[in-house]
Order: structure tokens, then C-alpha cells, then sequence
């Protein structure tokens, strides 16, 4: 008996081609989980009875079985189901999932093709974003005033809470989801990513998790904010439930995505793309899902113990049944602060990476950038207690948090530096993408001092709870990462949709945000050092100037978010057709054509040069012409000028 | 022109957008003062329970000498209360204490008590003034299988100056009563949510926390 008599490798493909999977879409999905949802609601009624935390368990069981119902009315299990059965899926079946010859029907599927899947987590972070920033104009709209009396208290609490963790979501996939999926496996040379399937699972499992969260908005709210901190949240209304298996929800996803995304970067990279020859937006990618891998579960964890406590009348944070709320505090800033990272390490190496493309020069130290991403990483664990300097937890800690969370501002000014570097005596090509670049630098050196400011604890103990921490992270998260997602965007727009983002509504909308966030921030800088606090709906009428600012700064914002909405949708369907490589870029995502065949290359790439050889400075400004420049080409090569190819073409 | 009207009318639907959603929440009512629902069998019970505050450990639970904590303010004569359920409870509580500014006002106000109001030396009232609070008696339900509970009453602060009342060492207690129904069996905790402790935790460590002394047990059996 030989081993290969043993082991057989081929899987088992009897039946015929199709059946029920072809007839499943989102659809039917909605109707599966409808009715899931539904059953699900009378069983948790009949087995709870009267029980005092029957509405909990309901209200729980509904929502589990609307995702449930809905990933299997999808198609979800499909794969899985037919191997059980003995029936694998067949080359036709796996064909059909990967949405070949079904035009824009196969965004309605599950469809495994990675591009597809950007395409699908772009359009569900700009619905997210939508969401959250329709929240935030009325945040600020109630606060244009000491009493406005627009919005009620609970509405307020409940909508600050909605907001946060809405944007905290998006903002996680803002990156990673879009282009992590769409354009990493180009950039490696794969054909597609690891896990194709996983990688659909990922993205539906968000799709299901949206009607749950924001069923919160119609059972009571979230009172408790986003952090959804006990003791509140175990003494919340059934808005919390739809809190908890949101996250738990959102957990798998990641959790699913980042090991999906995480094999496919260490084991499909293109031969000779070795570690030096890796682009550094792959890096970033990657050190955000390898950071999420860890730090998701303990979100999941927080969320389970608390679905203990509201539904089986469990103890683990009420204190008068022996259970410490700093439990909860510290399992989710164990999560909340490598989050921080995970959001922007992939939007700043974005920027990066464009960066090099519009400055015409090589990274500038590559390798400190790579170390930079490695420490940050490494460290950003071990910071999640400066979250809790002011919440009385092991107050003996505060110093040596203090010290970690100072240190980390280290290497996070060494991906600043590099940028800088890069910019320096480059010959700039001033596009709307390469804005981003200075509008995150400009954003991110006020959020990082500002970070830097509340990392040391006698600071904190003052402005914790302000109005001045809610304008740090948000000059972090958004004006940093946002603006890097936004530039990312921009950059990647031809190659994703074939056409070219309109470049004067892109400007336009870029000049309103950015005036507008620093408008709003800056003033709520202000009004924050003059203490005024986070999620109180009224505030003393010495603040109202600066709110007053913030506001008008907010609505810049949002006019600015839904040019930059009309000008991709516009762009999208009649915008400009693109060139395979209109920026004249060498990485290996701009070598191939547009549309994108369904396996991405004809022939494997084989990399034999890292993708920033653009040598000294050109003369000539790049044109926006079709310029196909194949990774590996010959230094100073802008478009249009042809040069060396650096692949081989290997069967 | 022409240019223009693609995005001027992006940005007009995204406003109604977000003006239809804010009219919505704008028409959500804002949160009612908790009151009690009235259940069960009406005034099957009717119950008084008579408490004070003391400015130390001398004459409550403690001993006259106060004991392992006689410096520290405290509920007296008991913290640990027994109630019968459905039942109307009539509470009285002699306060002997002084006070300040509550941290949060909404502690100077009633919650949860019959007609939402309590009487202050016989004068009925729906709250105190927030610089002037003695102490709070507040019930709460945590999340267990039980009904929930949640009364909180202001006790107004006696005034420093208060001179000691013939035959004490107290001065004069302002007399507060309120009344709240009861519903089925359950254990609850009360305690005082005016930060009356030691510096732990911004004066919510020590007789704040600690049962026996602003904190106690309400069973309902």
C-alpha cells in the first residue's frame, strides 16, 4: 500500500452540477432569516416562560436566528453541507460561487471571488459610514446649543453610542475589507485569496450583523455608549442584547477574515516576492489582521460573560453578586486598544504606498518602516490599561502604562518620518490621493501629540471623560485613518472600477472635510479643556461658542462626505475610462488588465525587484496616459515610458 | 451649471435624509420620572419602616461605642431591611446629618416613590435643592430573577450650624417620608448616592460601600 493509496487528496465530486445553490441570493437570505428569526423568538418564548430575563433571551434568540437563517438562506453553508452529504462541490459549482459570466447579479450571492468581495465590503463600509455620520450630524445638530432640547436624553446617550460603534467598525474594515480583499492577492501575485469562501463568510457575516445592531435603535437604545461598560449595560434595556450579538457577530468576522487574510499573505506571495520585496501596504494589511486575531476574542469574551449575566442571571460584573465591573473594562480594552492599530496601520501604509507612486522615489527606509510596524504591533498590547488610569484599577500600574503607552509614540512617529522621507525633494505629482498623504500627516501629528498628552496620567486624570479625548481619537481615527482610507480609495478606484475618480469633485469634497474636521475637532479641543464632558446632552452656556464652531464644522464635514459620495457613485457609472496603470505605479496590482479576468493573471508573476525602483526623480511629470509598468522595472521609469520587466512568465 | 447639479442635489437629498431621522427622534418622548406601576393585590400590605442618618457609628447597628468604625456616617437602626411583597411601604428617615452639593444632580431629585414626590418635614415635594444634600436612600435591582426595583430620595443636609436638640447629641432631624410599592420576592441592595465616604474613589469608598453602614439589603418576601 503506497501513502497515496492512504491519503486520498481529491475530493469526492459525485452528483450533478447546481441544484438549490443557484437560487440562493441575499433574498433569500433576508427570507430564511426572517423565518429563522421567527422561530427562533417562539422557541426562546416557549422555554423561557415567565422567567424574569425572558424579554433578554427573546430578543437574543431572534437575533441569532436571523443571522443563522440568513447565512443559510444565502448559500453560506452550501460548500460545507454538500461535503457532508458526500456531493463536494463540482469545477462548475466552484465556477458559479466565484460568480463567473453573472455580471452584477454576483453581488447579490455569495460569491467567493476576492474582488467581488471588495467591491461588497466597500459598498457596506460607505453604508456604515453613511449611518454613522447621519448620527453624527444630529449629535451635533442637538449640541448647537446648552438646550437645544432636539434630541432627549436617552435619544442622545443612545445615539453617541450607535455612532461610535457604528464608525469603530467601519472604521476596523475600512481598509483591510475594500482593498485588503481586493487588491492584496493582485499585489502578491495570487489568483485569489486562501480561503475564497471564508472570505464571502466574512463579508455576509457583516451584512447580517447590521439589522441586528441597529434593532437596538427599537428596543430601548444602547445607554451605555460604545465601550458598552458595566454595570450599565447589565442593567440596560434589550437594545444591549443586539449590542452583544452584534459584537459577537462582528468577532467571527474578523476572526474568519484575519485567518483568511493572514494564510494568504504568508503562503500565496508571488515567487520571488520575498520579505524586502513585499510592498508595505501587504505589511500593513497584515499586521492589522494579525493584531486583530488576538484581540477580537477578547471582545468576544467581554460580550459572553455579559450575555451570561442578562440572560441567566449570571454575576460576573455586578458587584453585589460578587463580580467586579473592571472585568469587563479590562477584557474589552485588551481588544480596544490594538483596535486603535488595526485601524490605522493599514490606512497610513496605504499612504505609504501611494506616497512612493506620487512622489516618483523609493520608499524611504523601507526597513524602518517594516520595524516601525513590527513595534507597534508588539507594543500596542500593552497599553490597553491607559483606558482605565481614572477608573481606580491597579493605580500602581498607571506608571508603567504611562511608560508603554510613550514608548509606542515611537515607532508610530517612525511611519510619520518615513512618510516625510519619502515626500522629501520628490518630484510631487499633487492629485487628489496624494492630498490624503498631507492631510493625514497634518491630522495625525495634532491626534499623536494629543495622544501623547493624555498618555501621561496626572493629564488624564483631568481631561478623562472630555470633550478633549472624543476630539483626540477622532483626529486619529478619522482624521488619520479615514483620510487614509479615503486616499486608498482614490488611488485604487481605477483599478477596482476600471474608471477614474473625478478629481474636481474629489478635490472639493477633500478641501470641505478637511476644513471642516479641523474646525469641528480643534473647537472641541477647546470646549474640552474648558471640561466639558463626553456624552452629556446638556453642557454649561460658558461652551456654547465652541460648540457652536464644532458644529458648523461637522456640517462642512458632512456636505464635503456626500460630495465625495456623489463623485464615486458619478464616477463609477460614467466617470472616465481608466488604464491598466494610470499612476504609473509597479506594483503588481497595475499589471494587469481592466476589467480584471476572473483568475487575475494569465501567468503567475515571478517578482524580481522590489516595487519602488522609481530612482532618482524623473523630468518629466508623469502623464495620465495608459502606461502598463510591470513590477520590477527599471529605475526612473515614470508612465508612458515603458522600461524593463522584472517578471517571467513561468508555467 | 450642469456640473454642479449632480452634486447640489447629493448634497440636498443627504440633508433630508438626516433632517427626516432627526424629526423622528425628535418626536421620541424624553424619559418620564420612574414610577412605580401599581401590582398586585392593592394595599394588602401596608408597612412602615422608620431609619435615620447619623453623622457617626454611635447609634446604630454599631453599639454606642461605634464600633470598628465609629467615626464613619451611618443608617441606623438597621441596614438590613425586611418587607413583604405587594405591599405599600411607608418610610420614614430621621436625618441628623449635614451635607453639600450633590456631584450628580439627578440624585436630588425623586424617583420611584409613590406620586413621585416625598414629604420634607410635611411639606411635599419632588425634590431638594442639589447644594443642600444630607444623603440619598436609593434601591437598586441588579439584573437577577426578580422584579426590578429602582427608588432614590433625596435627604436634605441639616444646616451646619444646627444646634444639638435637648437631651442628644444630634441636632434636629428633618423628617423625610415617602411610600413605594413592592412587587414580588427579591433581594435588592440600597445605599446612599451622595459621596459621604473616605477619599477612596472620590468619597465613594468606605461607609459608602460598605453594608452595615450607607449601604444595605432591601428583601422583599
Amino acid at each position: 500500500m503506497t501513502v497515496a493509496d492512504t491519503y486520498q487528496t481529491d475530493p469526492v465530486t459525485g452528483g450533478p452540477d447546481g441544484g438549490i445553490m443557484r437560487r440562493l441570493n441575499v433574498g433569500t437570505g433576508i427570507l430564511g432569516g426572517v423565518v429563522l428569526a421567527l422561530a427562533a423568538n417562539l422557541l426562546a418564548d416557549w422555554l423561557a416562560g415567565d422567567a424574569v430575563h425572558e424579554v433578554d433571551v427573546r430578543a437574543t434568540a431572534t437575533m441569532v436566528g436571523w443571522a443563522v437563517g440568513f447565512m443559510a438562506g444565502l448559500g453560506a453553508f452550501t460548500g460545507p453541507v454538500r461535503w457532508l452529504l458526500g456531493r463536494d462541490l463540482t469545477h462548475a459549482d466552484e465556477l458559479f460561487l466565484a460568480g463567473k459570466d453573472q455580471g452584477e447579479g454576483r453581488y447579490f450571492r455569495f460569491t467567493t471571488d476576492h474582488k467581488v468581495v471588495g467591491i461588497q465590503y466597500l459598498v457596506l463600509t460607505m453604508v456604515m459610514l453613511g449611518a454613522g455620520g447621519t448620527m453624527a450630524m444630529l449629535i451635533r445638530t442637538d449640541l448647537i446649543s446648552p438646550n437645544s432640547g432636539f434630541l432627549g436624553p436617552q435619544t442622545y446617550n443612545s445615539l453617541v453610542g450607535l455612532h461610535g460603534l457604528t464608525m469603530i467598525l467601519a472604521t476596523i474594515i475600512m481598509v483591510t475589507g475594500p482593498f485588503g480583499n481586493f487588491v492584496v492577492p493582485l499585489m502578491i501575485g495570487a489568483r485569489d485569496m486562501a480561503f475564497p469562501r471564508l472570505n464571502a463568510l466574512s463579508l455576509w457575516l457583516l451584512f447580517a450583523m447590521l439589522p441586528v445592531l441597529y434593532s437596538a435603535a427599537f428596543l430601548g437604545g444602547i445607554p451605555m455608549g460604545w465601550v458598552g461598560y458595566t454595570p450599565i449595560a447589565d442593567q440596560g434595556p434589550a437594545g444591549v442584547d443586539s449590542y452583544m450579538v452584534a459584537i459577537l457577530i462582528f468577532a467571527v468576522s474578523t476572526a474568519v477574515a484575519g485567518a483568511n487574510i493572514t494564510t494568504t499573505i504568508l503562503t500565496m506571495r508571488a515567487r520571488g516576492m520575498t520579505w524586502t520585496r513585499t510592498p508595505i501596504f501587504v505589511y500593513g494589511v497584515l499586521a492589522s489582521v494579525v493584531l486583530a486575531l488576538p484581540a477580537f476574542p477578547m471582545f468576544m469574551a467581554a460580550e459572553i460573560l455579559l450575555l451570561v449575566d442578562r440572560l441567566m442571571g449570571g454575576g460576573f460584573y455586578i458587584p453585589s453578586l460578587g463580580g467586579q465591573p473592571w472585568l469587563y473594562q479590562n477584557l474589552f480594552w485588551l481588544m480596544g486598544h490594538p483596535e486603535v492599530y488595526v485601524i490605522l496601520i493599514p490606512a497610513v501604509t496605504a499612504l505609504m504606498e501611494l506616497t512612493a507612486v506620487f512622489a516618483r522615489k523609493p520608499l524611504y527606509s523601507f526597513r524602518i518602516a517594516v520595524l516601525s510596524i513590527i513595534a507597534i504591533v508588539g507594543l500596542s498590547v500593552t497599553v490597553w490599561a491607559h483606558h482605565m488610569f481614572a477608573s481606580g484599577w491597579a493605580p500602581d500600574l498607571n506608571g508603567p502604562f504611562m511608560l508603554t503607552t510613550e514608548l509606542i509614540s515611537i515607532p508610530t512617529g517612525g511611519l510619520f518620518l518615513v512618510i516625510l522621507g519619502t515626500l522629501w525633494r520628490g518630484r510631487i505629482w499633487a492629485t487628489f490621493p496624494m492630498m490624503c498623504t498631507y492631510a493625514m500627516l497634518w491630522n495625525f501629528i495634532i491626534g499623536g501629540i494629543t495622544g501623547i498628552y493624555l498618555s501621561d496620567v496626572p493629564l488624564d486624570y483631568q481631561l478623562h471623560g472630555s470633550m478633549f479625548v472624543t476630539a483626540h481619537f477622532h483626529y486619529t481615527l478619522m482624521g488619520a485613518g479615514l483620510t487614509g482610507a479615503i486616499g486608498a480609495l482614490a488611488y485604487w478606484f481605477p483599478k477596482m472600477t476600471g474608471r477614474m475618480l473625478g478629481d474636481t469633485p474629489g478635490l472639493v469634497s477633500f478641501w470641505l472635510v478637511q476644513i471642516g474636521f479641523n474646525v469641528t475637532f480643534l473647537g472641541m479641543f477647546m470646549v474640552g479643556l474648558e471640561g466639558q464632558p463626553r456624552r452629556v446632552v446638556h453642557y454649561g452656556a460658558s461652551l456654547h461658542t465652541g460648540n457652536l464652531i464644532s458644529t458648523i464644522g461637522a456640517y462642512f464635514i458632512g456636505v464635503g462626505m456626500l460630495v465625495l459620495l456623489y463623485d464615486v457613485v458619478a464616477s463609477w457609472r460614467h466617470g472616465k475610462p481608466a488604464s491598466m496603470n494610470p499612476w504609473g505605479a509597479k506594483t503588481l496590482e497595475w499589471t494587469v488588465p481592466n476589467p480584471i479576468p476572473l483568475e487575475n493573471f494569465a501567468v503567475l508573476p515571478v517578482v524580481t525587484e522590489d516595487a519602488y525602483g522609481y530612482g532618482e526623480p524623473v523630468r518629466d511629470a508623469p502623464a495620465r496616459a495608459p502606461a502598463p509598468v510591470a513590477a520590477g522595472a527599471g529605475p526612473g521609469q515614470g508612465p508612458g515610458q515603458g522600461g524593463g520587466t522584472g517578471e517571467e512568465a513561468r508555467t | 451649471m450642469r456640473r454642479l447639479l449632480g452634486p447640489a442635489l447629493t448634497i440636498l437629498l443627504g440633508a433630508a435624509f438626516v433632517a427626516l431621522i432627526g424629526w423622528l427622534l425628535h418626536q421620541q418622548p424624553s424619559p418620564a420620572a420612574v414610577a412605580v406601576p401599581h401590582q398586585g393585590a392593592a394595599d394588602s400590605h401596608h408597612v412602615y419602616l422608620h431609619l435615620a442618618t447619623y453623622p457617626d457609628s454611635m447609634a446604630g447597628e454599631h453599639g454606642k461605642d461605634g464600633g470598628a468604625e465609629p467615626d464613619w456616617v451611618s443608617y441606623g437602626p438597621t441596614t438590613t431591611l425586611n418587607v413583604p411583597r405587594h405591599s405599600l411601604v411607608t418610610v420614614t428617615i430621621s436625618q441628623y446629618d449635614g451635607g453639600e452639593a450633590i456631584t450628580n444632580p439627578w440624585f436630588a431629585r425623586v424617583h420611584g416613590t409613590v406620586g413621585g414626590s416625598e414629604t420634607v418635614d410635611g411639606k411635599t415635594v419632588t425634590g431638594v435643592d442639589p447644594e443642600a444634600v444630607g444623603h440619598t436612600f436609593t434601591i437598586h435591582a441588579a439584573p437577577t430573577a426578580q422584579d426590578p426595583l429602582f427608588v432614590s430620595v433625596p435627604l436634605p443636609a441639616v444646616p451646619d450650624e444646627a444646634p444639638p436638640a435637648a437631651g442628644s447629641d444630634y441636632p434636629k432631624p428633618i423628617e423625610v417620608t415617602f411610600s413605594f410599592r413592592t412587587k414580588g420576592p427579591g433581594k435588592y441592595v440600597w445605599n446612599c448616592e451622595f459621596p459621604c465616604g473616605d477619599g477612596t474613589y472620590a468619597k465613594f469608598g468606605g461607609p459608602m460601600s460598605t453594608r452595615g453602614y450607607m449601604s444595605g439589603t432591601l428583601t422583599v418576601t
